[in-house]
């Protein structure tokens, strides 16, 4: 008994106790499900129960129209928010941090606070200032400037400008604060030691702050990455639906969705989740080996 | 930064630092101008007919009338006098789910937190065989789609009897990837030393991680607590699923009920969203000093 | 010292707010309280899901009423309102796991070719239906039952299509929208109309998100897309093309607009219509009740009237939309929860809530003629219109022109083709006709 509660107690058995929460966790409620979410998607799933089926799931993606516009919509909306959510936002924090700034506290507070409303309000928000009504504030902007009123989340161009606003909107003060945050851990004798040398401000910008930034930027691009790939719920909120005119909305989840909830289809569901999953393992993974980041034994040394 | 220190007229250079004030501190403020938009929008929206709001768009209207009568609807429970039945039903619902969505949220931030941190803490102060392993589980685990894991998981938590109770809501997600992450990459940063001098002072493993590295962990808890917090009162897909009951509703599924055709909620809806960004929004300002500091000293490290 | 002051002002204010919202929400209030479940604790418990809570104030009234009448059979049921999307979500979810669904629940229309197939995890209800089978409308009992004529779905109204008249518009402008009997009329109507209002008021609006006129010009023609229950599904039908080519004129000559936010049953649309922009669109009868929520001021300025149909003597309506309500495999005491449900949808005194209640234009036919029933002025809607609806019902009954357009497990590929794609390609963009159904007739087929 005393024996027991001594190695209970022992720095031995101790972490294990710590991380004993997680690996049951880990088992449960991901690897399990996981595994049969994989298995699914080489099944038919019906009320009845599951058939297998092989590969055909797979098979019919390949050939499948709307799953190609939902990659190649979220790919893009992926792509666009890396271009506006990376280079904007540490812009932004390098300019807050510079003396220039004044009531930087405020500004901080303020910028954070988007992202604090959900999706939900956030996305009803925006499709009320885009709405095709004439009282919506894009219309009433158009209105102000002689023009008739458009169908702004009819077209591609200004539906998506509605989406890429609202990604904005919400994360760029969160990034911001990650660069900020990234800022103040950088050791200010180098940019002491880069005046003695002469460095002008781009050139100082160029070669200490961006190279330093890098642990940050790394962070930042790994999130965006997977959140820009699973986007569903702003495309739901902004069209009011799964449905948007000529499919400028659909992505790889709200396919998904369509697929596995709405026609029935969970087997067929899960090979697009996979694909998903594979893609954005793969975008990731790319990244990491690229920035130089991927081993993780290097990481805990630092 | 300072960029303009290798200009060597004074006097240029005080011109030049007003000028450059001037424009950063504008750019800030209209950047916050634009981000606080939406949101004044919405709120000055929320004073308006809802009916007219959501017909024909949401914008920046200074000239039509404002009322309380939205807000007067809302709280309807609490003044029931001239209301109809309806108005005081939805009001009474209105707080119920305002009350569950706290409870779950108040829950769901301390259990997340607590148990995040011991099982970060498992994984750093100690050295063991599987520690680098279950570290890179930690970060496969944030690149899975949830929804691909969901029929599974709903089938699980059915079988496992915590179908429409707290617990089937908040045990999947108790282990939170981002969370975990982020209390490692604090706690790598502090003095290992602590813990040898806990142990020379006859306190236990466990003695150690509740009394002495706790209290210094401050920071991360209060930058944890608002994304936590923020994460678990907005969430919607995963409650919805696991409630079955409708006095259990959160206040999101309960807005959502409202969104529909049926029946006229406008009102109720529009009010509602803006007064449930509220206690968010709270704990945000109270918490917000320690954002920026958990953050550098935490996830952005790398 | 400023800052410590703030922070524990907000503390103080936060766990203010929530101390109160709890103790409130705690505290027994007077006046009236949410009904989650209704009738004894000694009846059969039973649980109903609908996403419509109009539905299941209806559903309670009927629990009581049921009691009072069957001392032995006593039922209780609680009921759940959720979210339209959410609620099919769920419902697929709990009986794909094969626990956790309801006893009862309701169904949307479109949602329901999940449910046919063979594997159908729903209760059969043609015993429970047989009492009230005569006098319901076929189209509609069809509509909600598997390829095998089993039925598995208690319909709630008809749907009846028909065509609402601004009949203030026209009188502004003196124009006759009663003798339209024909597009080729209503077309003429339209000029009319333009020319009287300088372009200023439509004829019509036309739908990008709804295929509510393709079904009308398929039951006009007795045509359907998704082939019925043993045939092949074909877009490129006549009815279809001619709709969209008299649709794409309309637009062309400034006669018709395009309805905002996609079709008339939307928020953007309704505001439309209360502007006087548009004097007539054809709509399923239960927009009534649209009326009725959202355009109270509008009564006694609107009219109804059957459709105009492209060739005489051709059926003028269908019945569109609409909920089945299905008693599922998970249910320990089906057989009375369908008698309860087909009592409670079916019966006299069930017709009698859903019309008067809910505003629908009931499946049973037995009360259409019924003086009492159908005319009653203080039923609302006999006094909102113009006209008393279940005229217009009976003249489609009398002419027996209800046609039926089948809900498939093709029907959501197809609808969602056409409102996400090919109707925003032919009306809003203007391409050619027969060019975008044959590729709408290409997905259909790799989806076959």
């Amino acid at each position: 008994m005393n024996k027991a509660k001594k190695l209970l107690y022992s720095q031995k058995i101790a972490p294990y106790v710590f991380v004993l929460p997680f690996i049951l966790s880990l088992l449960i409620f991901w690897l399990y499900p996981l595994v049969t979410g994989i298995t699914m998607s080489f099944q038919d799933v019906t009320f009845g129960g599951k058939a297998w089926i092989g590969t055909a799931h797979y098979a019919k993606l390949a050939g499948d129209k709307f799953f190609k516009i939902a990659v190649l919509n979220s790919v893009e909306y992926m792509a666009l928010t890396l271009l506006l959510m990376v280079p904007i936002p540490m812009l932004l924090a390098v300019l807050m941090e510079s003396r220039l700034t004044k009531a930087r506290g405020v500004w901080k507070v303020i910028m954070y606070v988007p992202a604090l409303t959900s999706v939900v309000i956030s996305g009803l928000l925006f499709r009320l200032m885009f709405s095709e009504g004439v009282n919506g504030q894009m219309n009433v902007i158009m209105a102000a400037f002689g023009k008739p009123a458009q169908a702004w989340l009819k077209s591609k161009g200004t539906g998506w400008c509605a989406l890429l606003l609202l990604c904005v909107w919400r994360w760029t003060g969160v990034n911001m604060l990650y660069y900020v945050a990234g800022l103040k851990a950088i050791d200010t004798s180098l940019y002491e030691s880069g005046d003695i040398d002469g460095a002008n401000g781009w050139q100082k910008f160029r070669y200490i702050t961006i190279p330093l930034l890098k642990p940050t930027t790394v962070y930042v691009i790994t999130i965006s990455v997977f959140a820009g790939l699973s986007m569903f719920l702003e495309s739901f909120m902004i069209w009011n639906g799964n449905s948007s005119p000529k499919n400028i909305g659909l992505t790889i989840v709200g396919y998904l969705y369509k697929r596995g909830i709405e026609k029935n289809d969970m087997g067929y569901a899960c090979a697009v989740g996979v694909i998903l999953m594979v893609i954005a393992l793969a975008i990731n993974f790319a990244q990491l080996l690229a920035t130089g980041t991927f081993s993780l034994k290097k990481k805990k040394g630092e | 930064m300072a960029k303009n220190t290798s200009t060597p007229n004074q006097k240029t250079m005080a011109a030049n630092h007003k000028v450059g004030t001037a424009v950063a501190t504008g750019l800030f403020a209209f950047l916050c101008a634009f981000i606080a938009f939406p949101l004044v929008c919405g709120l000055l929206g929320s004073f308006r007919d809802g009916q007219k709001v959501i017909t024909t768009g949401m914008s920046l209207d200074l000239h039509s009338p404002v009322s309380l009568q939205n807000y007067r609807e809302l709280f309807a429970k609490f003044a029931p006098s001239g209301m109809t039945d309806d108005v005081i039903l939805n009001s009474q619902k209105y707080f119920m789910w305002y009350k569950n969505s706290l409870i779950l949220t108040l829950t769901t931030v301390v259990l997340t937190l607590l148990v995040c941190y011991f099982i970060a803490y498992g994984l750093t102060m100690y050295k063991y065989k599987l520690q680098g392993f279950l570290f890179f589980m930690v970060i496969a685990t944030m690149s899975v789609p949830f929804e691909i894991l969901m029929l599974p998981l709903y089938q699980e938590i059915t079988t496992l009897g915590i179908i429409n109770t707290n617990a089937g809501v908040i045990l999947p997600g108790l282990c939170a990837a981002g969370t975990i992450f982020f209390f490692k990459q604090y706690m790598t940063s502090l003095p290992k030393e602590l813990l040898d001098a806990g142990r020379v002072d006859g306190c236990t493993e466990y003695g150690i991680a509740v009394k002495i590295m706790m209290p210094i962990t401050k920071p991360a808890f209060a930058s944890q607590a608002i994304m936590c917090a923020m994460g678990s009162w907005n969430n919607m897909l995963w409650p919805m699923l696991v409630y079955r009951d409708t006095n259990k509703f959160t206040l999101q599924i309960g807005l959502n009920t409202l969104l529909t055709p049926y029946g006229n909620n406008y009102n109720l809806l529009i009010a509602g969203s803006m007064f449930g960004i509220l206690p968010i929004l709270v704990i945000y300002l109270i918490f917000n000093r320690y954002l920026v500091e958990g953050m550098t000293s935490g996830a952005v490290k790398g | 010292m400023k800052k410590k002051w703030l922070t524990m002002l907000l503390a103080a204010s936060m766990v203010a707010s929530m101390g109160t919202s709890v103790a409130f929400a705690e505290e027994e209030t007077e006046g009236p309280s949410a009904v989650t479940t209704v009738g004894p604790d000694e009846g059969t418990h039973f649980e109903l899901w609908s996403f419509v809570d109009l539905h299941n104030n209806f559903y309670a009234n009927m629990v009581n009423e049921w009691n009072e009448a069957n001392p032995d059979k006593q039922v209780q049921i609680t009921f759940s309102t959720y979210p339209y999307g959410e609620m099919h979500n769920k419902l697929m979810m709990s009986l794909q796991a094969g626990s956790g669904a309801p006893d009862i629940c309701d169904i949307e229309i479109g949602q329901f070719p999940n449910y046919i197939g063979d594997d159908c995890p729903l209760y059969p209800l043609t015993d429970a239906m047989a009492p009230y089978a005569d006098t319901m409308v076929e189209a509609r009992m069809n509509v909600y039952s598997k390829a095998d004529g089993t039925r598995i779905g208690v319909p709630t109204h008809v749907g009846a299509f028909v065509m609402y008249w601004n009949a203030a518009i026209f009188e502004e402008y003196g124009l006759d929208y009663k003798s339209v009997k024909t597009w080729d009329d209503y077309t003429a109507l339209g000029e009319q109309l333009k020319e009287a209002s300088n372009g200023e008021v439509f004829l019509t609006s036309v739908d990008t998100g709804g295929v509510d006129w393709m079904s009308l010009a398929m039951a006009e023609y007795g045509e359907d897309w998704t082939g019925g229950p043993d045939g092949e599904p074909n877009v490129q039908l006549d009815s279809v093309q001619k709709m969209l080519t008299m649709q794409q004129e309309w637009l062309n000559n400034g006669i018709a607009m395009i309805s905002t936010d996609g079709h008339t049953d939307t928020d953007g649309c309704r505001a439309t219509i209360l502007d006087g922009k548009i004097a007539s669109f054809p709509k399923a009868m239960w927009y009534m009740s649209r009326f009725k929520d959202y355009m109270p001021d509008e009564a006694g300025k609107w009219d109804i009237t059957t459709c105009p149909v492209f060739e005489d003597g051709q059926k003028c309506s269908f019945g569109a939309g609409g909920t089945g309500t299905v008693v599922t495999n998970q249910c320990e005491n089906p057989e009375l929860a369908a008698e309860w449900l087909t009592w409670a949808k079916c019966s006299e005194a069930g017709q009698r809530h859903i019309w008067n209640d809910l505003g629908f234009d009931v499946c049973n036919t037995a009360f259409w003629s019924d003086e009492e029933f159908a005319y009653d002025e203080s039923n609302i809607y006999n006094t909102y219109f113009r006209v008393k609806p279940y005229e217009v019902l009976n003249q489609l009954a009398e002419a027996d022109a209800i046609g039926t357009v089948y809900t498939t497990t093709i029907s959501p590929t197809i609808n969602d083709y056409m409102c996400t794609t090919a109707l925003n390609e032919i009306l809003e963009d203007g391409r050619d006709v027969a060019e975008v159904l044959q590729e709408a007739q290409d997905v259909v087929d790799m989806e076959m």
